[in-house]
């Protein structure tokens, strides 16, 4: 929240309406969770009716023999270009604030 | 209007966590930070792990609990300073929590630092508090099937302690599938077996550390 008050004060109050997070499947947040507490920590503040956007992402493995980069679930198998199980974790622990929407009045 | 904004939401914690790395590196002090379901035998593996390091090894502990000094005074028994946080309800520590704690010791007067975490697999895992490298436990009186169940900690941790060895013929801890589910989420993660109690295992345990901190510090040790 300190940063969407940021950006709204960086630009005059401007009102914010969305606020976009991404989340890995191995950040250890559950996004039903991470909305009902965002609905909580908004209600009866100037941002009541923020809408927030999750953008949920799998876990990515890159295959050390062959290059392939997969998506796969939690518990992964080898990769399925080469049957390599040499595999490093390369996205999926994301827990990002990756953009945020503001009503557009500086530019009318 | 959409403004890309690309922060980590743990942004804060990251910067101090990079902090405390640089002056880990600065001090030459070499940290380890050991995770663990309650009761999985973090305190006692400190406990041995302190009892058999040479009084001239320069080592300290700061160990994170909700509540109580308990684990403060059972480690302190061995001679080296000794920090207990606690939380006070937080299920993890932070970076600013061993910011605050390291501010009255002097960073030369400690070649190794380990923290002991609050007992929990899952929010320790998110949070970096500068160390070299998260240890995670598990013991033969939880599932084997726990680096599934919490894959996020396996993932991150380089090493993996299985503790309470020596309970092993007294129940049903598949040793071979725990050993195979923590390589499935993490084919890299080393892999030491004790018991604290009847003291087994430790010299591996103590040679993974030494290996580890030649590694990063550079300087050889005992």
């Amino acid at each position: 929240m300190d940063r969407v008050k940021q950006e709204s004060e960086k630009r005059g109050g401007a009102h914010v309406t969305k606020v976009g997070v991404r989340v890995g499947e191995l950040s250890g947040v559950d996004p039903d969770a991470l909305s009902f507490g965002f609905e909580m920590l908004v209600k009866d503040t100037p941002f009541e009716g923020l809408a927030l956007e999750i953008d949920f992402r799998k876990r990515v493995q890159r295959c050390a023999t062959c290059g392939r980069a997969f998506e796969t679930d939690m518990l992964f198998g080898a990769c399925p270009d080469c049957g390599s199980s040499d595999t490093a974790c390369i996205a999926g622990d994301e827990l990002d604030i990756a953009f945020i929407e503001l009503e557009d009045t500086a530019c009318v | 209007m959409r403004v890309a904004v690309e922060e980590k939401v743990l942004s804060e914690n990251q910067r101090l966590a990079m902090e405390l790395r640089q002056r880990f590196l600065d001090h030459n002090v070499f940290c380890l930070n050991l995770i663990s379901s309650p009761g999985s035998g973090k305190t006692s593996l400190l406990e041995r792990t302190l009892e058999a390091m040479a009084k001239d090894t320069k080592v300290a502990v700061l160990t994170g609990d909700i509540q109580t000094e308990n684990d403060a005074r059972r480690l302190a028994r061995a001679g080296f300073p000794v920090k207990q946080i606690t939380t006070g309800g937080t299920c993890h520590l932070d970076a600013k929590m061993i910011t605050k704690a390291l501010s009255d010791w002097n960073l030369d007067e400690i070649d190794i630092l380990f923290i002991e975490n609050v007992g929990n697999l899952v929010c320790p895992s998110s949070y970096d508090l500068g160390e070299h490298a998260k240890i995670v436990l598990l013991s033969v009186t939880e599932g084997e099937d726990k680096p599934l169940k919490y894959p996020g900690i396996f993932l991150k941790s380089e090493l993996c302690v299985i503790n309470k060895m020596d309970l092993l013929p007294y129940v049903p801890f598949d040793l071979a599938a725990a050993r195979e589910n923590a390589r499935k989420v993490h084919p890299g993660i080393d892999l030491v077996e004790v018991s604290c109690t009847v003291r087994k295992g430790l010299d591996d345990w103590l040679a993974w550390i030494y290996r580890r901190q030649q590694k990063v510090v550079g300087v050889p040790t005992l």
